[in-house]
């Protein structure tokens, strides 16, 4: 086989963070992607342009969006050759949407590639329960009027309660907070740590909106200009005045709506291609990613729902042959500051190390100051799937503009899985 | 495309329309007018149509062709309607009578294809382009922001006519029909669909052809209004349903200034039950009015305002606006950050603290409330304006605008920090009135970096804004300043700096002129009545009052007018009695009105109005002799949207050419 290319990010487009039923609240999944991936037309003046791949998806997602990935590729106006793939790991959606077109990219079977990944919870598909959904399925398929009856048989009104879209563990019927409680008790996170992991990510965040590094990442939508949950003035003593919104009960509940992701609709894309391809149409090169790595934990086991990103990134290290001192630059994504901080903490433990991640030396400590450095989903707040291609753009940027070498990014999915990728400094 | 089927009818040649026939026997009739931005139906284009109709009559009689769906080939839009630069030649009453007739022809036998006929719109679809439409038998356009329908004719002194006076009311009933042909409002997708201008609509273009095909393959045929519609222009009804129509528009056009509306009214009154009557009539009205004096000069004003929109930068240097800082958060900064937001910029709103700028958001929010439809597009529009105490929007911002106090030295230090602060493309502007613009520039490093943004009070109503030009500033400096304004949906008109700039300067003798008739005993009602029946949009005095007794005072002493201290005026002023501000002026003001008393008899209200206005168009002959604007003509746009001079005059020097000011 032919020597594998290097895949250039040549850059990013998203539009701004909403939370959810805020700025679009009229809006929907095809709408937001549609925009993105037109910031990425507009920015790269890629009208009419045969992309290799899209790729995307939305982990809440309309039946009739099953074709989202390909429908967006045409209203943002590329090239009706361009295909477009839906693809879904929840919050690592887009970014393993990226590495499975970087492989693409890399083996030579496409030259260019967007991934990409939006979600709304404003406009979710709100179902009927189980008992209604076959009531009305066999309603539809009956004849005879006899048949239609049969079709009522036994019906009750509240089966006519809508069932929220939910993203509770199927497995476990746990919301992803209460497993994130579990987590801070078992690694024993504090209250305090959480709060200032999280006040630290706004004011990182709003340091970067002020200083303009986002100005040519957010592409302004539906009269929406800027992510509305990064909060400059927020304070540890504020944060404590908040509840804890999952465990209500217990008395130990430490996850509160300051220091755990919002609900968010938002979208963002990645354009990702061979180095020719950038070089041909004048397009930068912002980074190459260079690795990824997709893990999975046994959390109906008592792992830890959000722990799997542990897995990846010791994986993909280990491929590489690096440990942490030789990353500059740590993205990880918080869906929960106890989510970020039960983490590292496994990454020092000894034993967590050797039973778990089969170290004998731990892969240890990370210098706290090279951990988003920009702030991140406790900030910007947490469209799911759009989260890996708003990190995946930020990175790039970071790494082209801050003369660091290494970006690490990790991503914890739902069902116990987590995402790993790696983006190095072009030039 | 692939499998297109030779016609076995010869197509004419065409260079606006392209046509092929598939192999379900559909007719796909694309327009794309070359070299021009947008569709309109030229004569040349419309003979081309008449052939190709032709040709359809007889593809249609041989059975080969099911059906035409007509699409447009440009993103633009469908058809923006006829082509106004061919109407000057065209008023002659003979060559226009031919050419309507042709057109009712073609039209005509468009409707009476044998095979259902679908027209596909996106973008404009306006006046003749909407006419064309409305005799395809079924319609169907794209819902999205860009989708507009109407008949803007009235606008240019003339209603629709190639049928559509006839044909709308008898698609969408005679009320909203007459309503958007009498006020040329432009509709949204949806709204047209309820209308019943449009049958049907679909989300995006590439959907078009494809509901199209259905529409043909299924014969779908456009209902017409419903009874419940059309019972208001039967009998009686139609009569009282006319004269409410004539009242609405007496609201704001007088029938010697603009007779088109009048004359569809009564085209209404005669045939509004006979849709195929009104049609008919349409040509014997239509006629004088496309010959008047009206007309001709509605047309300068439509061509004068298109070149407007020319100024600024064009092509891949063309500057994107997305933020604006505005300094100065009182009468003039909080409106135009205001209107900024409501645009759709980010706007940083800066004063010396937060009880200052917070009358300005609860303005800003009126406005959003009244302009914008839900509450989320309102609430992102609240979230577009910040309130930025310290001024950190200054280092982000494309466009900084200051609206500080009057006063020299503030407005320097002002702009010292702002040039060492704002990213160096940033547009430096200053909203000033009366500094001259070179004195707040002369201590910049840079001082071709500031221009004037002179907005006018109220800036949610007034359409222009002088862009200032110092004898610092470069080309390229004015061409960015007018591109933001065209970008905030403002009209740009390049003023030279000099005292009073060009409306101000135009307006301020013939107000004064008219304080002093009052002063000399003159009533001031009267005063006020012949202005309006010259063809101003309000009287002299009113209009002292609604800009401020105490502003008027300013600027008049900065043209070298003093206010006598002894005068009703300078009374006034010491009295705090500064116009509608604080109820009492010349007038008292109740509920944002002023009380009028009855205006006294006069032989010649508007002879009278001409000698008031004389002062202004002698300003503005002086204006132009002076170089503060470039030509005659945009010194007439410039004065129209800045004063409302009488537009169916074409503006004071047009006015004054004509022998009519
Ligand atoms: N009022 C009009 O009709 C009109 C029309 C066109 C242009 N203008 C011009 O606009 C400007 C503002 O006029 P206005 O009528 O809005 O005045 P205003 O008095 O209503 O508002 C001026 C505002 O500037 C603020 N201010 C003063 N010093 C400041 C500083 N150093 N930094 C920040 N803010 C400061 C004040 O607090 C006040 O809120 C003037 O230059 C005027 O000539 C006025």
């Amino acid at each position: 086989m032919a020597e594998l290319r290097k895949v250039a990010i040549v850059g990013s487009a998203r539009i701004p963070f909403a939370r959810a039923y805020t700025g679009y609240a009229e809006e929907g999944n095809l709408t937001m992607l549609g925009a993105a991936l037109g910031g990425l037309v507009e920015k790269y003046n890629l009208r009419g342009e045969h992309i290799g791949e899209v790729m995307a998806g939305a982990v809440l997602s309309h039946s009739r969006d099953f074709n989202l990935a390909r429908e967006a590729s045409l209203d943002a106006g590329l090239s009706p050759r361009t295909p477009g793939t839906n693809v879904q790991i929840a919050c690592g959606t887009s970014l393993q949407a990226a590495l499975a077109l970087g492989a693409k990219i890399a083996i030579g079977e496409i030259d260019s590639a967007i991934a990409a990944g939006t979600d709304t919870v404003s406009d979710s598909p709100v179902v009927f329960g189980d008992k209604f959904q076959h009531r009305a399925i066999n309603l539809s398929r009956a004849r005879t009027t006899g048949e239609k009856l049969k079709a009522f048989k036994g019906f009750n009104l509240g089966e006519l309660t809508p069932v929220a879209p939910s993203t509770q563990e199927p497995r476990t019927g746990l919301s992803m907070g209460q497993h994130c409680e579990l987590m801070a008790r078992q690694w024993d996170i504090s209250r305090e740590e959480q709060d200032a992991l999280a006040l630290r990510s706004h004011q990182n965040a709003a340091r970067a909106y002020d200083e303009g590094f986002h100005d040519d990442l957010v592409v302004p939508f539906a009269g929406v200009l800027k992510d509305n949950n990064v909060r400059a003035d927020t304070s540890l003593e504020k944060m404590a005045t908040m509840k804890p919104a999952f465990d209500k009960q217990s008395g130990h509940g430490t996850l509160t709506a300051a220091n755990s992701t919002p609900l968010t609709d938002g979208a963002a894309s990645v354009l990702l291609a061979s180095e020719d391809w950038a070089r041909a149409r004048g397009l930068p090169v912002l980074a190459y990613l260079t690795l990824g790595q997709v893990a999975a934990n046994d959390f109906a086991g008592g792992e830890g729902l959000l722990m799997a990103p542990t897995i990846a990134v010791s994986e993909m290290l280990r491929r590489s042959n690096l440990t942490f001192a030789d990353i500059d630059l740590f993205e990880i994504h918080e869906a929960f500051a106890a989510q970020v901080l039960a983490t590292l903490k496994a990454w020092r433990d000894p034993d967590y190390n050797r039973v778990t991640l089969g170290r004998d030396t731990p892969l240890g400590e990370i210098d706290p100051d090279r951990i988003n450095v920009r702030g991140s989903s406790l900030a910007y707040g947490h469209p799911f799937a759009a989260t890996g291609a708003r990190i995946l753009g930020l990175t790039a940027k970071s790494l082209a503009t801050s003369g660091k070498q290494r970006a690490l990014i990790s991503v914890c999915t739902a069902g116990g899985m987590g995402v790993a990728a790696l983006v190095e400094r072009a030039a | 495309m692939a499998q297109m089927q030779t016609p076995n009818v010869q197509m004419p040649p065409s260079r606006a329309f392209t046509f092929h026939l598939d192999f379900e026997g559909l007719g796909w009739l694309t327009i794309d007018v070359p070299d021009a931005p947008v569709n309109t139906l030229s004569r040349e284009t419309l003979a081309e149509l008449a052939g190709i109709v032709t040709a359809l009559e007889e593809m249609a009689s041989s059975g080969e062709l099911k059906g035409v769906v007509l699409l447009s080939g440009k993103d633009s839009g469908f058809i923006a309607g006829a082509d106004i630069t061919e109407f000057d030649e065209m008023s002659d009453p003979g060559v226009l009578r031919a050419a309507l007739d042709r057109a009712h022809g073609l039209f005509d036998r468009i409707e009476a294809l044998k095979v259902p006929v679908v027209a596909g719109i996106h973008g404009f679809c306006l006046g003749g382009g909407l006419e064309l439409a409305l005799a395809c038998h079924y319609r169907v356009a794209v819902n999205d922001d860009r989708t507009r329908l109407g008949f803007p004719e009235v606008n240019l002194g003339i209603f629709p006519g190639f049928g559509g006076s006839g044909r709308s009311i008898r698609q969408a009933g005679p009320v909203d029909a007459m309503q958007i042909m009498l006020t040329g409002k432009l509709l949204r997708a949806s709204p047209a669909r309820r209308m019943g201008l449009v049958d049907k609509l679909v989300r995006v273009r590439d959907t078009l052809r494809w509901e199209a095909r259905k529409a043909v393959l299924q014969a779908r045929k456009s209902s017409p209004a419903p009874f419940t519609k059309r019972v208001m222009a039967l009998g009686p009804v139609r009569g009282y349903v006319a004269n409410k129509m004539r009242a609405e528009v007496g609201r704001k056009a007088k029938p010697e200034h603009y007779p088109a509306p009048y004359s569809l009214i009564e085209l209404f009154e005669q045939h509004g039950d006979d849709w195929r009557a009104m049609k008919r009539g349409e040509a014997e009205r239509f006629i004088p009015l496309m010959n008047s004096n009206t007309s001709k000069n509605l047309r300068r004003v439509f061509f004068l305002s298109e070149g407007l929109k020319k100024q600024g930068v064009r092509g891949k240097d063309k500057p994107v606006f997305r933020r604006v800082h505005v300094i100065g958060a009182g009468v003039m900064g909080g409106d135009i950050a205001a209107w900024c937001a409501l645009r759709g910029m980010g706007v940083t709103l800066q004063d010396l603290d937060m009880e200052r700028i917070k009358p300005a958001l609860d303005r800003a929010k009126a406005l959003f409330r009244k302009r914008l439809r839900s509450k989320t597009e309102i609430d992102n529009a609240v979230a577009r304006l910040e309130a930025d105490v310290t001024g950190k929007g200054l280092a982000r911002a494309d466009v900084v605008i200051e609206a500080v106090v009057e006063n020299l030295e503030i407005k320097r230090k002002i702009f010292a920090e702002a040039e060492l602060k704002t990213r160096p493309g940033a547009i430096l502007a200053t909203n000033t009135s009366s500094i001259e613009l070179e004195r707040i520039a002369e201590n910049l490093t840079a001082p071709g970096r500031l221009i004037g943004l002179h907005f006018f009070n109220p800036v949610a109503q007034l359409p222009l804004v002088e862009v200032i030009r110092s004898r610092f500033n470069a080309d390229a400096d004015i061409a960015r300043g007018a591109a933001f304004a065209l970008a905030i949906g403002k009209s740009p008109v390049v003023v030279k700096s000099a005292p009073g700039f060009l409306v101000n300067r135009v307006l301020m003798p013939y107000m004064l002129g008219a304080v002093q008739r009052v002063e000399a005993g003159a009533n001031k009602e009267q005063i006020d009545a012949a202005a309006v029946a010259f063809g101003m949009p309000m009287g002299p005095i009113e209009l002292m009052d609604t800009v401020g007794l105490d502003v008027g005072k300013s600027v008049a002493e900065e043209l070298g007018n003093p206010v006598a201290p002894d005068s009703q005026f300078a009374r006034l002023i010491a009295d705090r009695k500064l116009g509608r501000k604080t109820g009492q002026g010349f007038y008292t003001w109740s509920n944002g009105k002023a009380v009028k008393g009855e205006v006294p008899p006069h032989p010649d209200l508007a002879g009278l109005g001409r000698e008031l206005v004389q002062p202004l168009v002698n300003a503005t002959a002086v204006a132009v002799a002076e170089g503060v604007v470039a030509s005659d003509d945009l010194a007439d746009i410039g004065v129209i949207y800045g004063t409302g001079f009488a537009p169916f005059l074409g503006g004071p020097m047009q006015a004054r050419k004509d022998g009519r000011a």
